[in-house]
């Protein structure tokens, strides 16, 4: 392998992205518009207010448990409203007056196991699960209060950070590694897809470069765009720096300001391997495709698969049985799994588990890189 | 031609060497059992339509595409050869070169992958085509003849005693045209090979010898004027068709 040619390599691809205004923009605007935005959501989320009407099936017995119930559900800032029966009340939750229906039964008096019935309109199961776990709490106080002592409280603690971390805690390593996986995959699909049909790589492979050069060449050019990618993404996302106010300007913070309980630097290592492994992908992918809109129509067969299995999303222990194997063939899932030991666990270099997930993303590096430069071949037709 | 003055290549034997050379993509026989041989130092024309196999043939020759059957060397080296690829030059039909670069980023690029360095050899490139005022022009705003140029440019920075041009004049206008085939006889007299395809007859003219293509095969080799006695007619395209030539070839 020639230095002086990957060397060669490495600048014109500087050059070439250094000028290209979108794809910085892609690189370096994009992951923090978008790890803001996300993080806006689920810290300033809110949850849907509880606009509940009751039905009593049960005449004046009822009447007193539907007085305790409702008591308990205002004071969690529900509004109560009162049906004669079934159909008024759904009809209330059809015109939208009401979020949940309660329907409290005729036996609800008697003694005995009775089961009381709360409709909701089906439309939205993450914000009814909400309605229904504030409405068996409100059950529950509702009950405790009749009986005249007060419930258990449930104090919770954990291993690792705090019970209060929000969720963008969890969210944030993976989706540090999602960004540098996704963006450096599509410029450099794109960028070497453009080398194949324009005519350059057909001249590159009537020169002496090797192909081992080539791949080296687009590893290092985009590897140095994805370190400064990654360098800018993790300031954003683990900094926050307070501004003063000046002027008519209010004061404000710059920066996500996620915690993290290992080293940055530890966690960097993670992505930068990963990255490396994003550039030989694209590289390959580019081979399959034949225009720079295929190297898009890719990403739902690429990249979606792995945000989905690789616990980007979804924890991989929560994903069925039968499709879990294929998310450990995912480099995704294993830069995940070791940003998230380093951020939330405080996991270093000589933790087992973080050298395993280490190990497996430089060997995938490896096993794309290889591939890669199978595709570039100067027996082109 | 070299920096040292002596001739590139001495060996004394034929600068190209085309041995039972056949390509066959699926049914079609793209090159179909080409035997030659083109002495250093001479400018070759390849002629024939569009398909006839003129581009299958130059990769041939450089080892860009696996032979079905044959041999081909060039300088003594059985191709395909990485190291000998240094040893040529090669203007693609299309230009081949980065638009986002600038001209002379983009020439300074190819030399480095020759193994060349500095920046004289990429002002001479540069200045042989006339481009050496514009070399800190963005490629992409360059006008297509001056994108031929750099593309020529970008094929001879490293001086190579070889010379593989194909269609290098489509898309050039007259004058230019002239530019170019005075520069390739420069190149020529300084004992560089150079093998130009063309589908135009009358760029036959500026070449020592002609190779008519067609279906994959040479069907007729010599000087313009030999080509021109055996055919019976002054007349190129007449004499291509009356050699066995077609104009239009069937794929």
């Amino acid at each position: 392998m020639s230095r002086r040619r990957v060397a060669a390599l490495f600048r014109r691809l500087v050059e070439e992205i250094r000028r290209d205004r979108p794809s910085l923009g892609l690189l370096f605007i994009a992951p923090l518009v978008i790890t803001g935005l996300v993080t806006f959501i689920l810290r300033e989320g809110q949850t849907p207010p509880i606009d509940a009407v009751v039905v009593n099936r049960d005449g004046p017995a009822g009447e007193v448990a539907a007085g305790v119930l409702g008591t308990a559900l205002q004071r969690q800032g529900a509004t109560v409203i009162r049906a004669a029966d079934d159909a008024a009340a759904r009809a209330l939750l059809k015109d939208g007056t009401a979020s949940v229906a309660i329907v409290l039964p005729a036996d609800l008096g008697s003694g005995g196991a009775t089961t009381i019935t709360v409709v909701t309109n089906g439309l939205d199961p993450s914000g009814e699960a909400n309605q229904l776990s504030a409405l068996q709490k409100a059950l529950l106080s509702g009950v405790a209060s009749a009986a005249g002592r007060p419930l258990p409280t449930i104090e919770h603690q954990t291993l690792y950070g705090t019970p209060s971390n929000d969720l963008i805690t969890n969210f944030a390593p993976a989706l540090v590694g999602f960004f540098i996986y996704f963006f450096v995959y599509l410029l450099t699909g794109v960028s070497f897809l453009r080398e194949r049909t324009g005519g350059t790589l057909e001249r590159l492979m009537a020169t002496p470069v090797a192909r081992g050069e080539i791949v080296a060449g687009y590893t290092l050019g985009f590897g140095l765009f994805a370190i400064i990618q990654v360098a800018v993404l993790m300031s954003w996302v683990l900094g926050t720096v307070h501004l003063q106010a000046i002027g008519p300007l209010p004061a404000f913070s710059v920066g996500l300001g996620v915690p993290v309980a290992g080293s940055p630097l530890v966690a960097f290592v993670v992505v930068v391997v990963l990255a490396i492994g994003a550039v030989s992908l694209g590289i390959f992918f580019s081979a399959v495709a034949r225009t720079e809109l295929q190297i898009i129509q890719f990403i739902p067969i690429v990249l979606v698969p792995q945000f989905l299995l690789s616990g980007v999303l979804f924890p991989v222990s929560s994903l069925p049985a039968v499709i879990r194997p294929l998310g450990s063939i995912m480099p995704l899932t294993y830069a995940v799994n070791g940003l998230r030991q380093v951020f939330i666990a405080g996991a270093g270099v000589d933790a087992p588990g973080l050298q395993f997930d280490l190990i497996v993303l430089a060997v995938f590096a490896v096993f794309f890189a290889t591939i890669a430069s199978l595709t570039i071949r100067r027996d082109v037709i | 031609m070299n920096a040292n003055g002596s001739a590139p290549f001495g060996g004394g034997g034929p600068a190209i060497r085309a041995t039972g050379l056949v390509k066959v993509f699926g049914p079609i026989r793209a090159v179909d059992d080409i035997t030659f041989e083109l002495a250093p130092g001479r400018i070759y024309g390849l002629l024939g339509p569009n398909g006839s196999g003129k581009t299958t043939l130059i990769r041939l020759l450089m080892g860009l595409t696996k032979a079905t059957s044959g041999r081909a060397e060039v300088l003594g080296v059985a191709m395909p050869s990485r190291d000998n690829l240094g040893r040529m030059g090669y203007m693609t039909q299309s230009d081949g070169i980065y638009p986002a670069l600038t001209a002379g980023e983009n020439v300074r690029f190819f030399a480095a992958t020759y193994g060349v360095s500095g920046a004289d050899p990429v002002l001479d490139a540069l200045g042989v085509v006339d481009l050496a005022a514009r070399r800190d022009a963005i490629t992409s705003t360059l006008s297509g003849g001056q994108r031929r140029r750099l593309s020529l440019a970008c094929a001879i920075v490293h001086r190579p005693p070889v010379l593989f041009l194909d269609e290098p004049t489509v898309g050039v206008d007259p004058v230019l045209r002239v530019a170019f085939w005075s520069h390739f006889r420069t190149l020529a007299q300084a004992g560089v090979t150079i093998v130009v395809s063309s589908h135009v007859m009358d760029e036959a003219d500026r070449c020592d010898e002609l190779l008519f293509v067609r279906s994959g095969k040479v069907i007729a080799r010599g000087t313009g004027q030999e080509i021109r006695a055996r055919a019976g007619t002054d007349d190129l395209e007449q004499a291509f068709l009356r050699l066995g030539g077609n104009l239009e070839e069937s794929r």
